[in-house]
């Protein structure tokens, strides 16, 4: 048995109304009152939320069903099973940068960290004076935020699954006298397993595999996984439903048609604005697949004298927000040897010697609120992200690597390894002032980001925007957006709850008026 | 690309020469000491497979390239870079890792990388680190059903649990008005 039917999960281990390429033996054609592209953060939650509220509702998904019972720490089958081309995605700039989406039933909620953060206000409040929108500022998004954290579950961690290598980050932060605070995560005691990016294999996060995407089964939904949905189908303005395809039980590739009222594209802020150009849907604003943000994040590695074990505890237990006003935040973030290995410069017997102390390592990382935007062009079909990093973000993130390798010697670090190419390790806090110093190029920094935003933003004029306060696609019938796509702007947090609120809030929308979709 | 064309992904053997001669250049000495070249190309074969396919033709394309470019380095002697002795392959390797071209360098990092992952996700290497992420799992797996199991029951059925949206809420200000 090759390893991919291993992962996937067995038809006894499904529940009903879920079905894979397996189950399906030829053409299919479904009728639905809504089909939605894609189980992620807000495909499942639009689903579930829809069929509680009466409607028939089919969910078409991309990757593989995979159980809780199926994630294990082989992190190398997780990734090429769970993440979208082996997670070797890449923005094409100066400096690239490597993204990474879930591919999956449950989408990047299984592979994500399960960071639950609100839209920061200040956010809103430009989302409402900038983009025009109406019912988005704090007080008015409250009910879905607050609906979403009941259902997935947001919580600080229990004390006892916090790791070493977040004490540590907590410490230095707290000698540096810089604000931290303890992560919200949607996890129900969450046992620290530090799986997160591999699929969380005691089910403790509440993943939309787990949360979302059961309730919206259980209400009725039908969802379909290993279905490359093609193209929407359209009468005029109106979307009639989609096609696509589905690799069956026989290994031929079937054809699938869903009719449908309402489609719904929520297959995240690179493939949604591909899907809709590949249908020939048009923006007038000549937004579609523009606007991209994507939050840039680089890393840094400190080794300590101490045993650290980075592996033995929930990774991102508290953010440094200390910057958050500048744009940046830091966490640790504990990733496999294998992956700490491929990001050095080293190689042969050095590169043993530094993993050597794998043991001994706290990995950090930063977030930044980007101020530039890029582009996701659809060419032959498939989308290509372009994204050039601005000089200014580039600044921020030298910055930041700075002011975190400051926090990490507060801490004890004895040495520190750059994402610089050239940039020799730091040795300590004297060493610091190279990097504040030093000319360093921004082709030279390693620059990745899971952060995806903005590709068919929300907006009240129809010449700035793609979408209109609720997701609906301007100049379009019965076509909506239900993703990070919609993000007028960057967020400066982690994107999974404004998405499923921005989910809740479109449900409501679309149940006021149910008769319409029946 | 769906997880089972990953699966059926299969170097040509060329490749899979040129990459096992490169193990013992990129990787640690452990890798050749515990005899687990084979094991980590076919991991990197695995790895390659999980690729976009245009990205896996170009690092196919890559490794020939590079393979085959050597013969015409002068101290090669005319061979290509899977046959030549260790130290010879390593200088090689090298000369692409600082080449002039950056297609050059971005390919020689990428066969560094393939090649590490495999070498660092080898269960033996993994023992050497100390690192038995899988022991940790299931401990802590375990700790989590024996304190919180009523609460885990408790949210569990909350998932499946009626709590239908309440309607109009989501009508702006000035739909309302």
């Amino acid at each position: 048995m090759v390893a991919a039917q291993k992962f996937a999960a067995p038809a006894a281990q499904r529940p009903k109304n879920l079905f894979t390429g397996g189950d399906i033996h030829g053409d299919l054609v479904l009728d639905a009152d809504v089909v939605i592209v894609g189980s992620g953060a807000g495909g499942a939650t639009l689903a579930a939320e829809l069929a509680e509220g009466g409607l028939d509702v089919v969910v078409l998904e991309e990757g593989g069903y995979h159980t809780t019972q199926a994630f294990t720490a082989d992190a190398s089958a997780a990734v090429r099973n769970l993440y979208r081309d082996g997670g070797a995605t890449i923005a094409i700039g100066d400096p690239p940068v490597m993204y990474q989406e879930g591919r999956a039933v449950g989408g990047s909620t299984v592979v994500n960290g399960g960071m639950s953060w609100r839209t920061p206000e200040k956010i809103l409040e430009r989302w409402h004076h900038e983009a025009g929108l109406t019912g988005i500022r704090a007080k008015d998004m409250e009910p879905w935020f607050e609906r979403v954290e009941r259902r997935i579950h947001v919580r600080h961690q229990d004390p006892e699954s916090i790791g070493v290598d977040n004490l540590i980050l907590k410490e230095g932060a707290d000698k540096k006298g810089w604000k931290v605070i303890p992560n919200l995560r949607n996890q129900v005691h969450c046992a620290g397993s530090n799986n997160c990016a591999f699929g969380c294999p005691t089910g403790a996060k509440q993943s939309a595999l787990v949360s979302y995407v059961p309730r919206a089964l259980h209400f009725g939904a039908r969802l379909y996984s290993d279905v490359r949905v093609e193209r929407i189908t359209r009468h005029g303005k109106r979307a009639t439903g989609v096609v696509g395809t589905v690799r069956g039980a026989n290994g031929k590739r079937h054809r699938l048609a869903v009719r449908a009222k309402l489609v719904v594209s929520a297959c995240g802020a690179i493939h949604t604005p591909a899907l809709l150009a590949r249908s020939g849907v048009r923006s007038p604003s000549g937004q579609l697949g523009g606007n991209l943000s994507l939050h840039p994040n680089t890393k840094v590695i400190a080794v300590f004298d101490r045993d650290v074990r980075g592996w033995e505890g929930v990774h991102q237990a508290f953010q440094v927000r200390e910057f958050q006003d500048e744009g940046f935040l830091f966490a640790a973030v504990n990733i496999p040897p294998g992956i700490v290995a491929m990001t050095t410069r080293h190689l042969g017997a050095e590169l043993g010697e530094l993993m050597h102390d794998y043991d001994k390592m706290v990995i950090a990382g930063m977030l930044v609120e980007d101020s530039n935007v890029g582009r996701v062009r659809t060419i032959n079909g498939s989308p290509q992200a372009f994204y050039q990093l601005s000089d200014f973000d580039a600044d921020k993130l030298k910055r930041g690597v700075g002011l975190l390798s400051e926090l990490l010697f507060a801490a004890g670090a004895k040495k520190i390894l750059m994402p610089f190419e050239g940039v020799p390790d730091l040795h300590g806090p004297d060493d610091v002032h190279k990097i504040f110093s030093s000319t360093i190029p921004k082709r030279s920094i390693e620059v990745v980001t899971v952060h995806m935003m903005g590709t068919a933003r929300m907006g009240r004029e129809r010449d700035r925007s793609v979408t209109d306060d609720f997701g609906f696609v301007h100049d379009a019938d019965r076509l909506a957006v239900c993703d990070a796509s919609l993000f007028p702007t960057p967020i400066g947090v982690n994107p999974m709850e404004t998405i499923m609120a921005l989910a809740t809030r479109t449900a409501a929308h679309i149940l006021d008026d149910v008769r319409r979709y029946r | 690309m769906s997880t089972l064309d990953s699966e059926k992904f299969h170097a040509p053997k060329h490749v899979r020469r040129v990459l096992e001669s490169l193990v013992a250049v990129v990787c640690p000495p452990e890798a050749v000491e515990l005899g687990i070249e084979h094991e980590i190309v076919d991991h990197a074969e695995q790895t390659m497979g999980a690729l976009p396919s245009l990205f896996r033709a170009g690092l196919i394309a890559g490794i020939t390239a590079y393979d085959q470019a050597s013969r015409v380095w002068p101290p090669s002697k005319g061979k290509a870079s899977h046959d030549l002795p260790l130290a010879m392959r390593s200088r090689w390797y090298l000369a692409w890792l600082g080449g002039f071209t950056p297609v050059q360098r971005e390919f020689a990092k990428a066969v560094k990388q393939v090649l590490v992952l495999g070498h660092y996700e080898h269960p033996k290497i993994q023992a050497t680190l100390g690192y038995k992420p899988q022991q940790w799992i299931d401990k802590v797996k375990k700790r989590r059903l024996d304190v919180y199991s009523d609460e885990i029951a408790k949210h569990e059925a909350s998932i499946l649990a009626p709590d239908p949206l309440p309607r109009a809420r989501a009508r702006t200000d000035r739909e309302v008005r």
